[in-house]
């Protein structure tokens, strides 16, 4: 099966042998000339297999995430990478908050929803993508949503990244571009081609320019979302 | 027939001696304050170590071929430090950079 699709501005050329990629990214069906083309063997459903986890899915997904995965390849030659987080836009502008899986970044975008209501648009709930410019940086919805299916094909200029610790109390502090990097990187797609992997690494530096960063400790109760949102918002 | 002696002559080579450098597909990555060592994808430890400039300094001289010893002697001649407490940091990096598998030897 074929089809072409446009992601974070990239438009790719997608050949597989399953229908299970062409499903996910029906949102991101486009007409335009690819700027890359990737295709699928049974080598790298095995390969995906091999991964964590991959021994519980079929292959119609293996090779979904086979498809992600070389698009992820690619996109740093886009200036754009693979950031796991939970993205939204509210009033236009995106914010996203990244944490291991499970510490509850899904849970405190779902309280940032109810405290801004119509104000608030999920770009994606998983593994959205950013572009990261000279001096702005844009967050991007993409196929892989999570598994509520949460996000849109849409995108915002990126203006505050929130890292999210588990806590007793809510509290929220910005810190330097440097003291988050390390866990910016861990969230980052990383490529297995090293120059890849480079030009990702400078595109996390970019961050710097145009971006801002937090870390908030929280709980689940609806305040930690005032707390994130005021602070995020200045 | 007198008696046979046999002279065996065994040639070790020191392990400070050993050559040795960074395996490809760990990346360096400099930071304001710290050195970050990353690898790509491909490779088998898939996650990061942080470091002082110290650390920077010992990565940088293992982009290339390198022994122990010639790392020692650089950083004895770049800090003013006791030469034991130098030598015991590097082995302990190097030791690091083992058990993630980021050293070729």
């Amino acid at each position: 099966m074929t089809g072409t699709y446009t992601i974070a501005g990239v438009t790719v050329n997608v050949s597989t042998i399953y229908d299970g990629f062409h499903i996910f990214a029906g949102d991101y069906v486009s007409g335009g000339e690819p700027d890359f083309f990737a295709a699928t063997s049974h080598d790298d459903i095995e390969f995906e297999r091999s991964q964590p986890g991959g021994d519980l899915c079929d292959d119609s997904y293996l090779e979904a995430l086979a498809v992600f995965r070389k698009i992820s390849e690619r996109m740093p030659d886009y200036d754009s990478f693979l950031f796991h987080c939970s993205a939204l836009s509210v009033d236009g502008f995106g914010y996203v908050f990244a944490a291991p899986s499970g510490t509850g970044k899904s849970t405190h975008a779902a309280l940032w929803r109810k405290l801004l209501g119509e104000r608030l648009v999920m770009v994606n709930d998983d593994k959205p993508m950013i572009r990261a410019g000279i001096d702005s940086a844009e967050v991007y919805g993409s196929p892989f949503n999570g598994k509520h299916n949460l996000g849109n094909n849409i995108h915002a200029p990126l203006r505050a990244v929130c890292i999210l610790r588990r806590g007793e109390s809510n509290h929220i502090e910005e810190i330097t571009h440097e003291k988050a990097y390390p866990f910016l990187l861990r969230q980052t797609y990383r490529p297995y081609d090293k120059s890849s992997l480079a030009k990702t690494l400078a595109l996390l530096d970019r961050l710097k320019n145009s971006v801002r960063f937090y870390e908030l400790h929280c709980n689940m109760n609806p305040d930690a979302a005032k707390v994130s949102w005021e602070a995020m918002s200045q | 027939m007198g008696d046979i002696i046999f002279l065996i002559l065994f040639f070790y080579t020191r392990k400070e001696d050993l050559h040795m450098k960074l395996r490809n597909e760990f990346l360096i990555h400099q930071n304001e304050s710290e050195t970050l060592l990353v690898p790509a994808g491909s490779a088998e430890f898939s996650g990061i170590i942080k470091g002082n400039a110290t650390f920077g300094e010992i990565l940088s001289l293992l982009k290339d071929d390198v022994t122990e010893s010639k790392i020692i002697e650089t950083l004895c001649k770049e800090y003013d430090a006791p030469e034991e407490i130098i030598s015991r940091d590097v082995k302990k990096i190097l030791d690091s950079l083992r058990q993630v598998k980021a050293l070729e030897e």
